[in-house]
């Protein structure tokens, strides 16, 4: 039996080695230097939770804070209910619906530069598409990219765009456990479409779609390419997450520490949505 | 025999061989492989990127005894740079702005290259005052000087005719803040168009260096020591107002970045298009092309006199070379190169930049290159930052940003000067 443990444990060890070297061990080292003033090349100087508390009254992290919620929840409801709706549409055994999920997923394989560039030529107010389709119909050209109202929206377009592929996968991947014979059932039954998505696809799908909320919030959380590529986080920091903020507090600035207290705030707001998201469900589950 | 000659030198510089030594380079200034990836033409190169691609090029094939590696990175490479050297990776050479040498000499980062300039046969004498400036931190040289920079007032003649703002041939440019706005809205109402031309979206260097030519125009005050900058003061607020009025009543053009910009100027979409010297050579090369809306229209001239005295904010771009191991034949290489480039300054010149070397400044050469005479001030009002002042690439991002919503309207000057202020107060108290 012991001798069984350890092999168990010598197949995971390899597996565990890296995942202690190259995550867990940056991780407790970040949560240790980010009470610390530090640059990125060894100097520092302790401050206890100094980094922290100077986040806190940071106008722009917080603003950094406030942007990054707004993309998050304009990008998971809505990505969320897009790519469900693609999915319902496109499970069927059709060569239509082969070609249209391809189509769908093919934004999810391009590179964030490639995807930026894309949404440039789209969005810039000088000779972009939606440019070109406003001054057509008598418009003036909307400032996607240069607006405080507008880059936020334009930044949550853009992912959502890039990110339809993989959700709507999960959610096929989902339909297609459903038993047919419920289906069947709710057709004797006479039930009207709407009823029959509501009565039972929904439910059945509820742990994807868990999975998905989960995972696009972990996701949206973190976004960064974009804002970097499309707006650099302007104008003045309207589009700034707080990925961006981490990014050139470290590296354009070189306050290290200081960007590690946001990283680790930024932890922190990751592991509450996903815990609060498997506490929302838990009750559901128990209850069947 | 020229067109066998490069395909030779070329196959030549690919020869490996056993005791070819290695030196890595990064450099910014662009990629444009594809159009000068194999040039060896150095004399008909154009533009930053195509020069320092060609020279590069030929650098390679006639030292073929070393294999020069090289790394482009995106504008302007320097969170790259400070990951490198986080990381004890950093190349052998890179392109680095003068104004950013004392962030990375003070941390021991650059190693002085007083004995790989003696190596090369160069001393500091050999540059420009402004180049020695630039490069010379408590008594050692810390990088090769490569060029002097600064804003100009890039102009539409045929847009300045038809607002009769031209004189004897020549623009009228303001001589004070009132002039200027007075002239814009002349221009408006004569062309249609709005005078300035601006890349005024994710450019803080434009923004920062607009302020800062201004306020060193009116002899402010910006660093009054190592960790704090002044920017709460009438002279700032008389310069964001001024770049306000200018954007409140439509006479400049609005949310463009570098790119829309440079669109717009050469779509004679505007009157001045204030950016730097860097823009000299593609827009001469346009206004010599018939056809084009800049043909036989484009003049420049330092930043006008607005307030105070004349007065430019300059930096330059250099050559250093990060701290790390390096073998006696790599420094000897790494001095050949230097040398090289050294002595292909006026080359680098033909981009618009003021060369940093003092030969190709009396060269009779530099100084009948397009609108030189024009730009010629550019070299005596140019004025660096005080060297105590560190983190400068950061500070011009945060100024940047507050300037730009000040200009925009999303903040009020004073919000946006005193939010500036603390954030570059903030910034210089951390360092350590």
């Amino acid at each position: 039996m012991r001798t069984a443990r350890w092999q168990g444990l010598a197949y995971v060890a390899p597996f565990l080695i890296l995942y202690a070297a190259l995550l867990i061990f940056p991780l407790l080292m970040g949560m240790g230097l980010s009470f610390y003033r530090a640059d990125l090349f060894g100097a520092k100087v302790w401050t206890g939770l100094g980094n922290y508390g100077r986040l806190l009254s940071d106008p722009v992290f917080l603003h950094a804070l406030r942007n990054t919620f707004k993309l998050v929840l304009l990008i998971v409801p809505t990505l969320t209910a897009l790519t469900l709706a693609l999915a319902v549409a496109l499970n069927r055994r059709t060569r239509g619906a082969a070609v249209l999920r391809g189509v769908f997923f093919s934004s999810s394989v391009l590179s964030v530069t490639i995807v930026t560039l894309i949404w440039r030529f789209v969005l810039t107010p000088d000779a972009g598409l939606f440019a070109e389709v406003a001054q057509a119909l008598g418009r003036e050209p909307l400032p996607w990219l240069s607006h405080p109202d507008l880059t936020i929206p334009a930044l949550a377009l853009t992912t959502i765009w890039w990110s339809i592929g993989l959700p709507m996968m999960l959610f096929l991947a989902g339909l297609q456990q459903i038993p047919s014979d419920m289906y069947e059932a709710a057709a004797l039954d006479r039930s009207s479409r709407w009823t029959t998505f509501r009565r039972i696809t929904l439910p059945q799908l509820r742990r994807t779609l868990l999975l998905v909320v989960m995972l696009q919030t972990a996701a949206q959380l973190q976004l960064f390419g974009q804002a970097q590529l499309l707006t650099a986080g302007g104008p003045s920091g309207a589009s700034r997450p707080v990925v961006l903020f981490i990014f050139e507090v470290a590296f354009v600035r070189w306050e290290l520490g200081y960007a590690l207290a946001a990283a680790e705030i930024l932890f922190t707001l990751v592991l509450l949505a996903t815990l609060a998201q498997y506490w929302a469900a838990r009750p559901r589950e128990d209850a069947r | 025999m020229r067109r066998w000659l490069a395909p030779l030198l070329l196959l030549g510089s690919c020869a490996q061989g056993p005791d070819r030594t290695e030196i890595h380079l990064q450099r910014f200034f662009g990629d444009c492989s594809a159009e000068y990836g194999r040039s060896l033409d150095i004399g008909g190169a154009e533009g930053e990127c195509g020069i320092v691609t060609t020279l590069l090029n030929r650098f390679r094939a006639e030292n073929p005894d070393i294999e020069l590696k090289i790394n482009i990175v995106a504008w302007p490479g320097y969170a790259q740079l400070a990951a490198q050297m986080a990381a004890n990776e950093p190349p052998d050479l890179v392109t680095m702005h003068q104004g950013l040498i004392t962030d990375y000499q003070t941390r021991g980062l650059l190693q002085p290259l007083d004995g790989v300039l003696a190596q090369a046969g160069l001393q500091p004498a050999d540059f420009t005052a402004a180049g020695q400036r630039g490069v010379v931190k408590d008594g050692r040289v810390y990088g090769l000087p490569w060029d002097t920079v600064g804003g100009l007032f890039h102009v539409n003649t045929r847009l300045f005719e038809q607002a009769g703002l031209m004189e004897g041939g020549r623009p009228v440019l303001p001589r004070s803040a009132d002039e200027l706005l007075a002239h814009a809205r002349r221009f408006k109402a004569a062309t249609g168009k709005p005078y300035l031309v601006q890349s005024s979206v994710n450019d803080p260097a434009t923004h920062t260096r607009n302020l800062y030519t201004y306020l060193l125009a009116q002899e402010a005050v910006i660093f009054p020591d190592a960790r704090h900058v002044r920017l709460r003061t009438p002279e700032a607020k008389r310069v964001l107002e001024l770049f306000r009025t200018l954007e409140r009543e439509g006479l400049t053009t609005t949310n463009q970045d570098n790119p829309a910009a440079i669109a717009s100027f050469l779509g004679g979409e505007g009157g001045v298009f204030p950016t730097g010297t860097w823009m000299i050579g593609p827009f001469d090369a346009e206004a010599k092309t018939p056809g084009r809306p800049l043909y036989g229209a484009y003049a420049v001239f330092p930043y006008p006199r607005l307030f105070g005295r004349e007065a430019s904010f300059v930096d330059g771009h250099s050559w250093v070379m990060p701290r790390r191991e390096r073998t006696p034949e790599q420094e000897a290489a790494i001095a050949r190169l230097l040398r090289f480039m050294a002595e292909r300054n006026f080359d680098w010149s033909r981009t618009g930049h003021l060369p940093a070397v003092q030969a190709v400044v009396d060269d009779p050469r530099f100084r009948a290159l397009p609108h030189r005479a024009d730009i010629a001030p550019l070299a005596s009002n140019g004025r660096l930052l005080p060297p105590y002042v560190q983190r400068q690439g950061a500070i011009e991002g945060l100024i940047g940003e507050e300037v730009a919503s000040a200009v925009a309207g999303t903040k009020s000057v004073d919000r946006a000067l005193a939010d500036a202020e603390r954030r570059v107060n903030e910034l210089l108290a951390s360092t350590l």
